[in-house]
């Protein structure tokens, strides 16, 4: 009972919903968007089950004075806040009925002065990162490391004015050969060829898991281990 | 001087964060303690409002209400069905019917099989393929809408996709192994790999560097010119 | 404007004696005299309607889940020719032949269809055109009645459905014959050779072993992935008693995953070793999440990362910072702008459909490596077309055949999914 009406509902479900795509009629025809609706009524209701384990892991970290105990206390203190502001709408100027996010609003402040600010940080550290890895990748060492390397370079010089100024001279016959060119070659080219052997294979990796998760030989996140 | 609190914040959060780059810190570990406790909080509140009160409590209430007063069965009665599997997924904190929350994520991972089987078989599979077919030579030709092959160059560069999609397909193949011919083939499917990877690498770097530009200029030209005007 | 002859001719008559009357008389014009000209001008020009579309098609439309109807016409012979005209059609409906008529919708002139996407299914319509040039119009005649309907299925996507069908049954072929016994070659993948070795090195080292199941939900058929692989890996965990930090971003994730870890520690006969905490929630946010990884990176300094799953801009972040520790990072995904920065930074990269091969190649069993000769024939299947399309095509444009050019152009449609 435990483990096969589980498996039952995946195989019916995945089922109707690979054939329903071929089945316009009603209801077939939109279980596409039920499901997801469906999916985030759910999800609503597993935060519970996340929030309330986020409260708890740092509850115990601050009871048992782990390391780092203060800034659960931090956590703690912005993740009530926060839920406290956006759904009793504190301060929040068209009063209950409002939009969450009204301007003035309590929710819509921290959005903006400290959640924003936040987030686009964590983003320019991309910047750096982007910096250490393309460093750590000069020191190519192989064939494979090479080509990856030459590649980046066209491309990152043909998306700026530098790329150009390098090879203004070439003209005439030899204007392929000019930086800018010679980037949209690649992206056109070999990097579409590229592109595409990956999707199909995507494709054929989608459609072989999904089979083996509908008919129940892949079961690992049910829990079950296979006999 | 010109003392905004909450350009100060931002700053505060913004170096914090930067902070990583030289190690982790104190500085890093608040504006991270924060960060997860706000954003958590915003997840939900968003959840909350989207998901919980416009598509659950607003389809349904109208619906049990229509059920309880007139009798009547109406569409919105199927949003229970979703609040019974979300009830059910709660269940996992009581340990004797854990088990029953299992069922709610058969579904999800049943429905995400079928219906993402269908969704890559076509934008991943078959749409490729169609795209991939293509003449690779010949005189000027109206060849069904696909752009006629004009010049040797052009047929020359079809040729090419065409060959850097095929080997890069016999380097996925897992039931043969790379060997001969066979292994020749894949070794130049993974030189079209690389290309691949090598050109979005450089493709997004420059996204990369204006995102460090924007938060460079509102530390200096929002926050640090704030403080002397 | 009319620009026949006649009203022309007509109008410059008119014109001169107008004119004539102007230049004859000292007083000044009288406006009311300027309207009544004007009037006779409009009533002496005879009223020119435009030659009238014909109906051509009025049908339901195929493969939809109804509501709509497809109306189509042949052009007013007024329409870019004749007279040209021609300004616009109206669609008129009725649900009977005598009428009443209402307009539910228009196209502007060369336009030969409408889609009437307001109809009632089972309820019969009628439609005509109206052929519409300035103020004057003409009828086409009325349609036989049509009604719009739901179709069960969708006769336009059969070739997809075909498609799907043949990759379908040779994977389950596979599978099916794989257990019967049949000795199957697989070629090795580095980062699944390497997972071994990776959680051996953690072990040796007393530190944990970090789990990323990627940022999205289990929506998400890569999310799915990386858990099976998990639940492979778990168990080897569960075997060499190492520890495992598996920080995830979404609650129906972190249900999951535990269920899979728990399984994983019963079946290796150590239900004991697992806690609950090995799995814990950080934050929905993508950039909030890596901040938290990061700062579990770099305080609990895992020895073996393993990103596997669905991964945005994010991807890089944890990468470089788990090589800035020294970790052996074994990555994973089909996102194809995130696959460079793996592949740059981490020591093993599996790459799209090795994602989601890896856990049947982890489990070892003959089904699920069954499922992989499958995949293996759907390549070949693309493959196959790839070439015979490309080929059809080449030899039609080099021999300028007409046959084969169509029977290339059908060969190709097949595979257009529309």
């Amino acid at each position: 009972m435990k483990r096969t009406v589980p498996l039952a509902i995946t195989f019916i479900v995945g089922t109707v919903l690979v054939l329903a795509d071929f089945i316009p009629h009603k209801p077939f025809g939109n279980l596409g968007d039920d499901f997801s609706l469906y999916f985030d009524i759910i999800a609503v209701f597993a935060f519970l089950l996340g929030g309330g384990n986020l409260i708890r892991v740092h509850l115990t970290k601050i009871n048992r004075k782990r390391p780092d105990w203060q800034f659960s206390i931090v956590t703690l203190v912005g993740f009530v806040v926060m839920l406290a502001a956006g759904i009793f709408k504190i301060s929040n100027p068209e009063g209950i009925q409002g939009d969450v996010a009204a301007i003035g609003s309590l929710f819509n402040d921290l959005y903006m002065y400290i959640f924003t600010p936040l987030q686009a940080s964590m983003f320019a550290l991309l910047a750096f990162f982007v910096g250490s890895a393309s460093y750590r990748a000069f020191r190519a060492k192989n064939i494979e490391a090479t080509i990856l390397l030459i590649a980046a370079f066209i491309i990152l010089l043909g998306r700026t004015p530098f790329g150009l100024w390098l090879t203004e001279g070439l003209t005439g016959d030899l204007a392929f050969l000019q930086i800018p060119n010679l980037a949209n070659w690649v992206m056109d080219v070999p990097n579409l060829a590229g592109q595409r052997a990956i999707m199909i294979g995507i494709a054929l990796g989608v459609i072989s898991m999904s089979l083996r998760v509908i008919l129940g030989v892949e079961r690992t996140y049910l829990g079950q281990d296979s006999d | 001087m010109n003392f905004d609190i909450g350009i100060w914040i931002a700053a505060f959060l913004t170096l914090g964060i930067m902070s990583f780059l030289y190690k982790d810190n104190p500085w890093y570990k608040i504006s991270e303690a924060i960060f997860i406790g706000l954003s958590a909080g915003y997840w939900f509140v968003s959840l909350f409002w989207q998901n919980l009160v416009s598509k659950l409590w607003d389809n349904l209430w109208p619906a049990l209400d229509a059920l309880f007063t007139r009798g009547e069965f109406t569409g919105g009665l199927l949003y229970l069905i979703a609040g019974i599997l979300g009830l059910m997924m709660l269940m996992r904190l009581v340990p004797q019917i854990g088990w029953i929350s299992r069922w709610p994520l058969a579904l999800v991972v049943g429905a995400t099989a079928g219906l993402q089987f269908i969704n890559y078989l076509v934008s991943n599979g078959v749409i490729q393929v169609y795209n991939t077919i293509t003449p690779l030579f010949g005189p000027v030709s109206e060849a069904g809408g696909i752009a006629p092959v004009t010049d040797v160059w052009h047929g020359l560069g079809n040729a090419l996709i065409l060959v850097g999609t095929f080997t890069g397909l016999v380097y996925f193949f897992f039931s043969k192994e790379h060997k001969g011919f066979f292994g020749g083939a894949a070794r130049v499917g993974t030189w079209f790999l690389m290309i691949t990877f090598g050109a979005s690498f450089g493709y997004t770097v420059m996204s990369r560097m204006s995102l460090l530009i924007g938060r460079l200029d509102f530390l200096v030209n929002t926050w640090i010119t704030g403080i002397f005007t | 404007m009319k620009h026949s002859a006649s009203s022309t001719f007509a109008f410059l008559f008119l014109f001169l004696i107008f004119t004539g009357v102007l230049f004859a008389q000292d007083e000044p014009i009288d406006s009311a005299m300027v309207d009544s000209v004007a009037t006779a001008v409009e009533e002496m020009v005879p009223v020119n309607p435009p030659k009238p579309a014909q109906l051509d098609i009025v049908q339901d439309n195929p493969g939809d889940a109804g509501s709509s109807i497809h109306v189509s016409w042949i052009l007013s012979p007024d329409d870019g020719a004749g007279d040209n005209d021609v300004t616009s059609y109206i669609i008129y409906r009725s649900e009977s032949p005598t009428g009443p008529f209402e307009a539910v919708g228009s196209a502007s002139r060369g336009l030969v269809e409408f889609e009437d996407a307001t109809t009632t299914d089972g309820i019969e319509y009628y439609y005509y055109v109206e052929t519409v040039a300035g103020d004057d119009s003409a009828r086409s005649s009325i349609s036989r009645p049509i009604k719009s309907s739901a179709q069960w299925f969708s006769t336009k996507d059969i070739d997809t459905f075909i498609i799907g069908l043949m990759i379908s049954l040779s994977v389950i072929f596979f599978i099916f014959a794989a257990q019967k016994g049949k000795e199957l070659y697989l070629r090795k993948i580095a980062g699944l050779e390497a997972v071994d070795e990776a959680i051996g090195r953690a072990t040796e080292m007393g530190r944990p072993i970090l789990f990323i199941p990627g940022i999205l939900d289990m929506d998400d058929v890569q999310t799915v992935a990386g858990i099976t692989i998990l639940g492979r890996i778990a168990k080897t965990i569960a075997n060499y008693d190492t520890k495992l930090n598996m920080p995830v971003s979404r609650s129906i994730v972190m249900t999951t995953a535990r269920e899979t870890v728990k399984q994983a520690y019963v079946a290796a006969g150590r239900p004991e070793g697992y806690s609950d905490d090995m799995v814990h929630y950080l934050t929905d946010e993508q950039f909030g999440y890596v901040a938290a990884v990061d700062g579990i990176m770099v305080r609990e300094k895992p020895a073996t990362c393993f990103y596997l799953g669905a991964f945005f801009a994010e991807s890089l972040i944890m990468a470089e910072t788990g090589n800035s520790i020294g970790a052996i990072q074994i990555a994973g995904t089909a996102m194809p702008a995130q696959l460079p920065f793996f592949v740059a930074a981490c020591d093993y990269t599996l790459i799209g459909e090795e994602l989601f091969a890896a856990s049947a190649y982890l489990s070892g069993e003959p089904k699920q490596l069954g499922s992989l000769k499958g995949q293996d024939i759907g390549k070949m299947i693309a493959m196959a077309a790839i070439l015979i399309g490309c080929g059809l095509f080449t030899v039609a444009s080099i021999t300028n055949s007409e046959s084969l050019l169509s029977l290339a152009n059908t060969f190709r449609s097949i595979f257009s999914a529309s």
